[in-house]
């Protein structure tokens, strides 16, 4: 029985190849999207979930309140770590570390600027990475030491063994090799190339020893003994600031660190989501665009039903069940789908690379999981399943008197069933289309919105080595404008887009002894509005080393302080007395979707890290590169240049936004495709269907232009209906998406119209390929025949 | 073998009753040979279904081999055609996907007939009907005497006690059609009982006895004593 029904599918595939490609092809398509999307999710949820005891590890945010509101941070103080694993019951191991920073590690003639992590041996308990060389147990002792990944090790000592050889951190420290571990996957939110004892964090900033509970520069673990302990000890620890700092107006809460990836946003003190909010969307879309391909399938398999009708019949006449001819059209289905699958595991290891590119993770196929294997195995079922019921149940249940008898059995309910299913493909694809056209917009709003400074022919270096000394500082400013390269240069302790240094504790005249408003500061050289290409709103910026007990605010500051000549203004900050001389328009230095923060400069030069530099218009860029390279090779011969335009990590700001819009371009894109197909299916078969009829108006005297319009009414009604219902749909999508972001752009009338009038013309189009042939043909061919 | 009683078949539509069948009855003796007949839409083709278990009528009863089976459900209507009756159509009705010999076959699968024993019984009906070099073929590579043969062998495959044919000559020109005639009176020599229902008075010479069916009464019945003899 099985056999037989084999052949028969087989053959019926066969002889119909048309609507099998078509099938398959979008069935294919359907899953190989599907699975891509879906291997991006796994991804992305098997972020720190290699560590064995992930499920009771933890990570300590600090919940600061100010005016209000609460803000959250994983920076916690360095004594939080001891106290914690002495006076919380339940705490297995507690570690302090930093988080990763790029210093530069030499061995030899060999120089790398790479990131580094300063850990205690509790870190390695927590968090156990695999050790190639050298005994876990007794690393990160010492103070000298460090523990090298693979590649570093690699890099730095080629084919020599590295255990107890030395190299040099920032020209400075020697260090010892005592252990290689594995490369850090990409899935880990702690990545770095090398770890090192928190000791010589200590020895090298001293200041840490005795800090208490003051600064935030730690990131806190917490393994439990188990999770029963979780609700105690989350209590407990909630007042551990003001244990230690009596003033403190912060509180400190555990975070699983299987969450910290996809749970990282915190409103109020909070968990609010984070990027799981975006998974969601890629999971929805995954089993959407599979939907859709299986609706192909129905619509194509019901409409074919007036063929498949006298089978049905004579098998039942014969004697065949019901169910038994369920299992024969389910089995087709499955077929097919397992034939779609081929095809789409063939387009997924075609596709990967691309997508790993893209995306910057790193998908691969593992053919020895058995995840791998049941997922597919089950999505194959599945798909044949859901493709399959319903024209399994529609075709299974004719009566043989009334399809032997050749009456017509396409009722009009199936036919409804079929107009429900396109409207709904096409509602699907009509909401795509809408969304990405407003993610396009938003992002082009806000890259095009002005940021407060002019970015492009920026570049930044960090001051490292020779240039952390003043004398030297100035002579690679006077060389570098000598050169040509550049048209000015200043200085700023932190990269132009790089967030952090920031403090609640400004005083000004006036100030509500409740107001605490968070304030960034930062630390610039000379020229440093002259060199960003931003203006002063009014006084001037800073001439001279002797501006050092001056400070310039910004725009959004000033507003905050409600001074109204904030010029020559005393404040306070950090303790600091500062006397106001310019304020300076607001730019955008952390997120560009929201209003700057508040910001106070100060100058001085010893707290400065960042060159920037605005290269000369009159040169060519990869002219003025070259020379700006090869003076400071020359000026500090032992580091990497480290070059970076700004404008590249200006673009780094929008990452998520832009994989939402290459995901959302490829896969609506896929799925309007599918819908197509099914589409061309559907009047493929309705062309044939109606020759006949066709025929005879043409006999009558219908031009080609009477019978096109005739063969695409139908098709157009659906997609307008479709259009009229995903509009609200995608109304209220993409304003709840717009919502979160402060700067963005109102919902216009344009991405509708764009979605509606490339679902109609792409209708059209796909049923015209069809119909326009049959209303071309020669009526006689189609009545000779009877 | 069969014994029909006051048998009533309405057909409705939205708005009109239309009564195919109106109190038939209706015997047939094992091994007979019956032919209906009577003009288009007199209800001979509702009266074959219905005999044929296709068709489920309002009123009356059907008792086969002593068995009612109007009470029947769907699966027990499909079990009892699968055990006791074969069919054979106007238009043949083979599969287009199934070779002549997988079409033969279908009937014995679906009676859970083991593999060797299938093909024992499938070669044998083939050699009976002339076939065999055609048993790879498929149904459009045939002519329509051999399609129809192929469908009589498909309906006399399972050993029915009852064959049902609805003008099975209807398709067919009179050389192809007298060969299926001619099968048919075999099948009944050898003591299948057949119900035929068809417009031709040549074809329905071949048989036992012919009942007229006008507007769904049954009008008349004559005796047709040796075939070719004249009517009683």
């Amino acid at each position: 029985m099985f056999r037989l029904n084999l052949k028969i599918a087989l053959r019926n595939l066969w002889k119909n190849k048309a609507y099998t490609l078509i099938n398959m092809g979008g069935l294919a398509i359907g899953l190989a999207s599907c699975m891509v999307l879906l291997m991006y999710v796994a991804y992305e949820w098997s972020f720190d979930k290699q560590f064995k005891n992930n499920h009771k590890t933890y990570v300590v945010y600090n919940l600061a309140n100010a005016s209000g509101r609460i803000f959250s941070w994983a920076w916690t103080p360095g004594d939080m770590a001891p106290d914690v694993e002495q006076s919380i019951p339940g705490v297995a191991y507690a570690s302090h570390s930093s988080y990763p920073e790029d210093r530069l590690i030499s061995y030899g003639q060999r120089n790398f600027k790479k990131s580094g992590v300063f850990a205690d041996p509790s870190f390695l308990k927590i968090l156990d990475y695999k050790f190639v060389k050298g005994n876990p147990d007794k690393v990160l002792k010492g103070v000298n030491t460090i523990i090298l990944t693979e590649t570093m090790a690699r890099n730095l000592f080629g084919d020599e063994d590295p255990i107890n050889k030395t190299v040099k951190l920032d020209n400075a420290e020697v260090l010892k090799v005592e252990a290689i571990i594995e490369d850090i996957p990409k899935n880990n939110s702690i990545r770095f190339d090398y770890l090192m004892p928190w000791a010589l964090n200590v020895k090298v900033n001293p200041w840490m020893k005795t800090n208490g509970y003051e600064g935030n520069f730690c990131l806190t673990l917490i393994q439990l003994q188990d999770n029963n302990y979780f609700e105690r000890a989350n209590a407990q620890i909630k007042g551990i600031y003001k244990q230690h700092k009596k003033d403190s107006n912060s509180e400190a809460i555990m975070h699983p660190l299987s969450k910290w990836h996809l749970y990282s946003n915190f409103e109020n003190g909070k968990s609010v989501g984070g990027r799981i909010d975006q998974i969601k969307i890629f999971f929805i879309l995954a089993f959407c665009i599979l939907l859709i391909a299986c609706v192909n399938f129905m619509n194509l398999s019901t409409a074919r039903s007036e063929k498949r009708g006298k089978e049905v019949g004579v098998r039942k006449t014969i004697g065949s069940s019901r169910k038994s001819l369920i299992g024969q059209f389910l089995l087709e289905s499955l077929l097919l789908a397992l034939m779609g699958m081929l095809v789409a595991f063939v387009l997924l290891e075609i596709s990967l690379p691309y997508f790993d590119e893209l995306l910057d993770v790193n998908l691969s196929i593992n053919y020895s999981d058995w995840r791998f294997w049941s997922a597919l195995t089950g999505l194959t079922l599945i798909t044949g399943f859901i493709a399959g019921s319903y024209p399994a149940f529609y075709l299974s249940s004719f009566e043989p008197v009334k399809v032997l008898k050749g009456a017509t059995i396409v009722g009009n309910s199936s036919l409804s069933v079929r107009r429900v299913l396109v409207v709904f493909q096409f509602v699907f694809a009509t909401c795509l289309i809408i969304c990405t056209t407003v993610i396009y917009q938003q992002l082009s709003y806000i890259k095009n919105k002005p940021i407060g400074y002019q970015r492009a022919g920026l570049i930044e270096m960090p001051i490292q080595g020779n240039f952390k000394a003043p004398e030297k500082l100035n002579t690679l400013k006077d060389l570098l404008i000598k050169s040509g390269a550049v048209s000015s240069v200043t200085s700023f302790s932190r990269g132009l887009n790089e967030d952090g240094n920031n403090t609640f504790s400004v005083e000004w005249p006036g100030k509500n002894l409740k107001d605490e408003t968070l304030f960034n500061f930062r630390f610039a050289g000379l020229d440093f509005v002259k060199t960003i290409g931003t203006d002063m709103i009014s006084g001037r910026e800073f001439l001279s080393s002797s501006d050092s007990s001056n400070a310039i605010i910004n725009e959004s500051a000033a507003k905050i302080m409600g001074l109204k000549n904030p010029v020559g203004t005393m404040i306070n900050s950090q303790g600091t007395p500062l006397n106001i001389i310019g304020v300076m328009r607001d730019f955008v230095i952390e997120s560009p979707y929201y209003r700057a923060r508040p910001m106070i400069v100060y100058h001085h030069m010893r707290e400065v890290n960042v060159i920037i530099a605005r290269l000369n218009p009159a040169m060519n860029v990869s002219n003025a590169i070259g020379k700006i390279d090869e003076i400071i090779k020359t000026l500090n011969p032992e580091y990497p240049v480290g070059r970076k335009f700004v404008n590249d990590g200006f673009e780094q700001k929008f990452q998520n936004e832009k994989l939402l819009r290459t995901l959302s371009n490829w896969f609506g894109g896929f799925a309007v495709f599918i819908s197509c197909l099914g589409l061309l299916g559907l009047a493929l078969f309705m062309a044939e269907q109606r020759k006949k009829e066709i025929s005879i108006r043409k006999v009558l005297g219908a031009s080609t232009t009477n019978i096109l319009t005739l063969l695409n009414r139908d098709f157009i009604r659906l997609v307008v209906i479709a259009n009229l219902i995903a509009f609200p749909l995608a109304y209220i999508i993409v304003n709840k998406w717009l919502s979160a972001y402060e700067y963005r752009i109102n919902i216009s009338i344009l991405p509708f119209v764009i979605a509606a009038v490339l679902s109609l013309l792409i209708a059209i189009l796909t049923v015209s390929v069809q119909s326009v042939k049959v209303a071309k043909s020669n009526p006689i061919d189609a009545l000779k025949y009877e | 073998m069969i014994r029909i009683e006051k048998l009533e078949k309405i057909y409705k539509t939205e708005e009109i009753e239309t009564t195919a069948l109106n109190d038939i009855n209706l015997h047939v003796k094992e091994g007979e040979f019956v032919s209906i007949m009577g003009p288009s839409g007199c209800g001979k083709s509702t009266l074959l279904n219905v005999m044929g278990l296709l068709d489920k009528p309002e009123k009356g009863s059907y008792h086969f081999m002593d068995t009612e089976l109007l009470g029947l459900n769907d699966r027990e209507r499909a079990n009892f055609r699968k055990r006791n009756m074969g069919f054979v159509f106007q238009n043949f009705n083979l599969i287009d996907e199934l070779t002549v010999f997988e079409n033969i076959e279908l009937p014995l699968i679906y009676n859970k007939i083991a593999t060797s024993e299938r093909k024992r019984l499938v070669n044998e009906i083939i050699e009976r009907m002339n076939i065999v070099n055609r048993s790879g073929h498929f149904p459009q590579q045939l002519s329509g005497g051999q399609q129809q043969r192929v469908a009589v062998a498909r309906a006399l495959v399972t050993k029915p006690k009852l064959v049902l044919a609805d003008e099975p000559t209807g398709n067919l020109d009179s050389s192809h059609g007298n060969e299926v005639m001619e099968l048919l009176c075999e099948l009944n020599e050898a003591g299948t009982t057949i119900v035929m229902v068809t417009h031709s008075s040549h074809d329905a010479s071949f048989s036992n006895r012919i009942i007229n069916l006008k507007d769904g009464h049954v009008i008349s019945e004559k005796m047709n004593k040796g075939r070719n003899e004249e009517l009683i």
